[in-house]
């Protein structure tokens, strides 16, 4: 049996593909002060991927390759966006960081334009065995690139925990996937969703959604399956922590989506109690974690993981009410592009700050914002977004969640946003207490000796990028509503 | 099927053995107190997996178990054992004040899991034993329908070969790199 | 001859090995003078006196090389469905070959350029 192949559907991960095989290349024939080239080449080639993506979205319809087990669809296309605009931010933040110290720069860059590469893959996976492979080429690079900082014994500790978890929530979901084909006989979405109606009173089908769910929610750090994320993205190198709070977080999230909406809808009165709990318990304790923090990474740790809770809420209100679920995908969708532009930000944010400071504890922060009212502003900018003020992205963010919600009505969907509400409230109190250190408080004697260093070319780059977005998406939110529109497509048609 | 039936055929007992030999071996590999040792009785008890392929018929995926994990992986566990521990072997503290914990918890999982397998795979016969699944079917299935997942295993392989490599190579201090003209 | 009865080949293998080696055993056991010293019973390193505890660390080099094999092997397992189906599959699945060894290659080269499998 042949399958035809369409290069045009697969050419933005052939780009990646091709770009890793380069920077690989490069990385073993340029001396060490010739290293940028290799990151170079990476933003060129990530940039390179998105051609190929909007031509696809201009010309519209669906490609289904092998069965349907690979579709690029609207949805699909919009995913790969995401992920390469957001994965173009990592490499553009990784630029001076990596630089800075002694790295093995070339193989930095293979390994996330790896993780970028098996996001991409797992974008259009429509079928459990693709959807595997994408996202263990996803994480797996991870794991080492959080131990990155050799030297250093909290990015061993980073390393192996989150090596360790992710390890067992990858055995967990292969053993539901296992269930799942072996009482389906079929490893396809939609030739799963078509045997379930006759399996939905079998106790293994319950227990492999869970094991799908419990090994999603591990990549996605929703709680409970949270504790490995605040220690590794407090030892690994900070870009890294930016890509797994953003990128690795997406992928689980999108993974535990694609798959509950277009393989198991049939039996969505196990999965969506699941996810309400999830959603309600990621935010609560997310939020309530975030208040205690003085470090400025293990901060955003906790709120990514509140984040993640907010980002659950449509589509967990919509299943548990049993209304339409594919306007709350689009909200999810919306949300998640949302919340990477502005976590990306506030990453970069990070970035500049410790440089400046020397410092990752919010209380070295203090009055930054008179040593360099640029990136006291720039702080404030994507904090402020973070906890959904308007006229800034995230209030968007926030607005299409609390829409979506009221829409799926319901008693449960009703408690699910007023604790949604309760959290966006104490998400601002520590929001605040950044902008507050950073510009009430008064500086130290230290903080204005400190000699003040240009900021690279590149970080600049990340920070304005994703500061234009922010702002734009914020005053103009028509845009990010393409996104979800489109992503409504897909859910409907394509799956 | 009736007890005599059951004790007429081979495969039947070949099956029996094997289970209790899989069984004490998995065991001994979480209650030893040598992790070598527990290293060797991974062994046994993948070996006993592979045998119960074999069983099933399943040639390849047993050939697979026996050259992949026996083969390989099993001689990656035992350097990584030898390149962390001195003197290798004697550990103290192996468990912990809470493996009656988790003891029950696995019990109870294994209780439930089993449950769930009888109840939705109790019935059913393996037809597919005494007659071999042709490898051409995995050839077919792997270059054909598979052939995007496999050719990203590809990448997933070599970004752990060059991932691993770079976190377990010993760092080169500035001087051996300038001799070296380190790349 | 039927899959089961294949495999009593393998069987018979298996326990003609086994009953040599105890057989060798017993024969050595029985026949043999045991006469031990503290020296006799010392382990045997190439004439050398054993110097400390043959449980002892050794170094990470070796790691890479098993971590190399371990690639290696996990490559080899794909090509064997693909060479019994090298006909049928032709030139593309020769491609498709070519394309994942070639990259897996990459990472010998890696190894190589990066002066890992040098011995030191």
């Amino acid at each position: 049996m042949t399958f035809e192949i369409d290069y045009l559907a697969l050419a933005p991960e052939l780009v990646v593909a091709g770009t890793i095989i380069a920077a690989l290349l490069l990385d073993l024939f340029l001396t060490r002060s010739k290293k940028y080239w290799v990151a170079v080449l990476s933003v060129v080639g990530v940039a390179g991927g998105l051609v190929p993506i909007v031509y696809m979205l201009a010309e519209g319809g669906t490609r289904s390759m092998f069965d349907g087990s690979y579709v690029v669809d609207e949805f699909a296309l919009i995913l790969k966006i995401v992920f390469l605009v957001s994965g173009y931010l990592v490499l553009l933040m990784s630029v001076s960081y990596i630089e800075a110290d002694r790295y093995y720069q070339g193989e930095y860059y293979f390994l996330l334009l790896s993780s970028i590469l098996g996001s991409l893959v797992m974008s259009s996976s429509r079928d459990l065995i693709v959807l595997f492979i994408g996202l263990e080429l996803t994480t797996g690079p991870l794991f080492l690139l959080a131990g990155w900082r050799k030297g250093d014994a909290k990015s061993n500790e980073a390393s192996l925990k989150f090596f360790i978890l992710g390890v067992l929530s990858t055995a967990i979901l292969l053993y539901g996937m296992s269930l799942l084909f072996g009482l389906t006989g079929s490893v396809e979405f939609t030739a799963i969703a078509a045997a379930i109606p006759d399996l939905v009173s079998e106790p293994a089908l319950a227990l492999s959604v869970l094991f799908l769910i419990v090994g999603f929610a591990f990549k996605a750090s929703a709680v409970p399956f949270h504790f490995w994320a605040p220690d590794t993205y407090e030892g690994a190198p900070t870009p890294v922590a930016a890509y797994l709070s953003v990128n690795s977080k997406a992928a689980g999230f999108v993974a535990m989506l694609i798959v509950m909406y277009t393989a198991l809808p049939g039996i969505s009165e196990v999965w969506a109690p699941a996810l309400w709990v999830l959603a309600a318990l990621s935010m609560t304790v997310g939020n309530l974690s975030a208040l205690r923090q003085g470090n400025i990474v293990r901060l955003l740790a906790y709120s990514s993981i509140a984040q993640a809770g907010f980002m659950l809420v449509p589509f967990a209100a919509a299943a548990v009410a049993g209304s339409d679920l594919a306007q709350a995908f689009s909200a999810t969708v919306v949300y998640l592009v949302i919340y990477a532009l502005m976590n990306l930000g506030a990453f970069a944010v990070v970035i500049a700050g410790a440089r400046r400071t020397g410092s990752g504890d919010i209380d070295d922060w203090a009055g930054l914002g008179q040593k360099d009212p640029v990136l006291g502003l720039l702080t404030a900018l994507f904090f402020l977004s973070l906890a959904g003020i308007p006229p800034l992205a995230g209030w968007y963010a926030k607005f299409v969640m609390f829409a979506s919600v009221i829409e799926a009505g319901g008693i449960s969907t009703l408690v699910l946003a007023a604790i949604a509400a309760v959290n966006s409230v104490i998400a601002f109190y520590y929001y605040a207490r950044v902008i507050k250190a950073v510009w009430l408080d008064t500086p130290s004697e230290e903080l204005l000796a400190r000699p003040g260093r240009e900021y690279a070319g590149s970080i600049k780059l990340t920070l304005a990028i994703s500061m234009g977005l922010t702002i734009a998406i914020g005053i103009y939110p028509t845009f990010a509503t393409y996104f979800g529109e489109a992503s409504r497509v897909i859910a409907t048609g394509g799956g | 099927m009736t007890v005599d039936a059951w004790i007429a055929e081979p495969v039947n007992w070949v099956f029996s053995i094997v289970a209790v030999v899989i069984l004490f071996t998995a065991v001994r590999v979480v209650t030893s107190p040598n992790v070598v040792h527990a290293a060797l009785y991974l062994v046994a008890a993948l070996a006993g997996s592979a045998v119960m392929f074999l069983l099933l018929s399943a040639e390849f995926v047993a050939l697979v178990l026996v050259l992949v994990y026996i083969g390989a992986v099993l001689v990656l566990f035992l350097f990584g054992i030898m390149i962390t521990r001195a003197p290798t072997g004697f550990d103290e503290g192996l468990s912990n004040d809470r493996k009656l914990v988790s003891a029950a918890i696995s019990l109870v999982l294994l209780g439930v899991l089993s449950w769930a397998s009888l109840s939705a795979f109790g019935t059913d016969t393996v037809n597919t034993v005494g007659s071999p699944t042709a490898t051409e079917i995995l050839g077919d299935a792997i270059l054909g329908r598979f052939v995007i997942p496999f050719e990203v295993v590809s990448f997933i392989l070599l970004s752990a070969l060059i991932g691993g490599i770079t976190v377990a190579r010993r760092d080169l201090t500035p001087l051996e790199e300038e001799e070296r003209k380190a790349v | 001859m039927t899959y089961f009865e294949s495999y009593l080949t393998v069987g018979a293998f298996i326990a003609l090995g086994a009953l040599l080696v105890g057989v060798v055993l017993v024969l050595a056991r029985a026949l043999a003078p045991s006469n031990p010293s503290a020296e006799k019973l010392s382990t045997y390193e190439c004439g050398v006196d054993p110097v400390g505890s043959g449980w002892s660390q050794t170094y990470v080099r070796y790691y890479l090389y098993g971590l190399l094999f371990v690639i290696f092997d996990i490559e080899a397992v794909f090509i064997f469905p693909w060479a019994i189906q090298l006909e049928s599959l032709g030139m593309f699945g020769l491609i498709e070959m070519l394309v994942f060894i070639g990259i897996l290659v990459l990472g010998l080269v890696y190894a190589i350029r990066k002066g890992v499998l040098r011995w030191e």
